[in-house]
């Protein structure tokens, strides 16, 4: 990788942090719309190690848990395993391939809110069933939708290869 | 597999990941008085850019929306733009709580919600008023509706709000006419029953017909009298001839909030019920 790329595949990810916390607001109702962050973090670990990806995972987790203290460490528990898990994934199963990504972006974010979700411990029966049966797959959705524009448009920059197949 | 597992992670990335897990489970164990101060620290450094820029484009959305409701008033064919049912509401939203900001008086910090991804933000949110606003700790939160929560804690420029669908969350509560007083909490059951509070501890012998309005007490001190809390929808419970437990209907729900009113200072210490009785008779 070119020092240049690696520049801009950190400025990808400082985009799409920013993205957050500013046009995510503006996206329709927040149950739905895509998780910019949680994108940046995948999007790292398809290229990082698992260890250091379980780590960023950890710090995003932290940060996040600061911001919805109702459960604090879940976030970090959750956005660990995530990063672990997807970078493990990411080298062991899954090729270099668009929608093969985008899958790793649903499973990805449906799977964080899966054990933020059971781990608060905060959500009653009937509520944790609408969460992970209708708006989780719904915020998955469009979070692989984005992930999935990124790597089209951005792919060269962050040195991922994306097949035809 | 394993020799797949020992392949792509080594073992310094299994060491790490099982380090970061225990830290998490750490601060999952972390009691509230060591893990609010180390919140309010990541808010106030790491996280303070990314707020301000959150609450930044708050600013700017609403100032737009305000700026298309002046423009839609002046011309007539933007005017068209107004029926947008979004844009409606959110018109409609803040000319509320301008109604019950002027019905108030004073003693009040208006904030913006600044929600989050996560499944539990309806639990606690934080809103972009802080200490250096006035806000203090167990200052009640209230929408043109009613009720929304209390202020769990404060940092300098930001506020983390428990909201009233928290399982910690409790209210003394009264129906407006004060014929019966309870204690409000979550319902949390399961169901098309989830999202609903429940009216506990009032005597068997005293009922309360379905669509009563509750409001707050003011009994404790923590809360003010006469914030609306919602309506009665049917008995949920009874204890042996000894009490009744009354489902109620909220009268805000705390995801569908963008903007809020924080009570503060002695003046909105008094009966409020005046307040958000004339809610809804306003233009």
């Amino acid at each position: 990788m070119r020092r240049s790329d690696k520049y801009r595949f950190f400025v990808i990810l400082a985009g799409l942090v920013v993205l957050q916390f500013s046009v995510r607001g503006r996206l329709g109702d927040e149950r739905i719309a895509p998780d910019f962050l949680l994108l940046a973090l995948l999007i790292y670990t398809i290229r990082a190690q698992p260890g250091p990806s379980a780590g960023v995972g950890f710090l995003v987790g932290l940060l996040r848990d600061a911001l919805t203290p109702a459960s604090f460490g879940v976030g970090a528990l959750a956005h660990t395993v995530i990063g672990y898990l997807s970078s493990w994934s990411k080298a062991v199963f899954f090729a270099e391939n668009l929608f093969v990504n985008g899958w790793l972006f649903f499973a990805g974010t449906w799977f964080r809110n899966l054990v933020v979700a059971l781990f608060s411990g905060k959500l009653t029966a009937g509520v944790l069933g609408w969460e992970l049966l209708v708006w989780s797959p719904l915020q998955s959705l469009t979070t692989a939708v984005a992930g999935m524009l990124v790597l089209w448009l951005f792919g060269r920059h962050l040195a991922i290869r994306l097949s035809d197949a | 597999m394993a020799l797949a597992a020992d392949r792509y992670a080594s073992r310094a990335d299994t060491l790490v990941f099982i380090g970061c897990v225990l830290l998490s489970l750490a601060a999952m164990s972390l009691p509230d008085r060591l893990r609010d101060p180390f919140a309010r620290a990541l808010r106030q450094t790491v996280l303070a850019p990314f707020l301000a820029l959150q609450q930044q484009t708050e600013l700017l959305s609403a100032s737009l929306e305000r700026y298309d409701a002046v423009v839609a008033q002046r011309d007539s064919a933007a005017l068209a733009a107004t029926f947008l049912p979004e844009l409606r509401s959110e018109n409609e939203r803040l000319r509320s709580l301008l109604g019950l900001g002027a019905r108030l008086a004073s003693g009040y910090v208006p904030a913006e919600v600044l929600h989050q991804a996560e499944p539990t933000n309806a639990l606690t949110f934080v809103v972009s008023a802080g200490r250096a606003r006035g806000v203090k700790p167990l200052a009640a939160v209230v929408s043109p509706e009613g009720l929304v929560g209390m202020v769990g804690s404060v940092d300098a420029q930001t506020s983390v709000v428990v909201t009233w669908a928290h399982p910690e969350f409790r209210a003394s509560a009264m129906a407006e006419d004060g014929s019966v007083y309870g204690i409000v909490a979550p319902y949390g059951s399961d169901g098309p029953w989830s999202w609903l509070l429940e009216l506990q501890g009032v005597p068997y012998r005293q009922l309360v017909p379905d669509g009563t309005p509750i409001i707050t007490s003011g009994l404790g001190g923590v809360l003010p009298r006469g914030i609306r809390i919602g309506a009665v929808v049917r008995v949920a419970g009874e204890a042996e001839g000894w009490e009744r437990t009354y489902l109620v209907r909220p009268a805000v729900h705390p995801a569908a909030v963008t903007h809020v009113m924080i009570l503060t200072g002695q003046s909105i210490r008094g009966d409020l019920r005046a307040a958000f009785q004339s809610e809804g008779k306003t233009p």
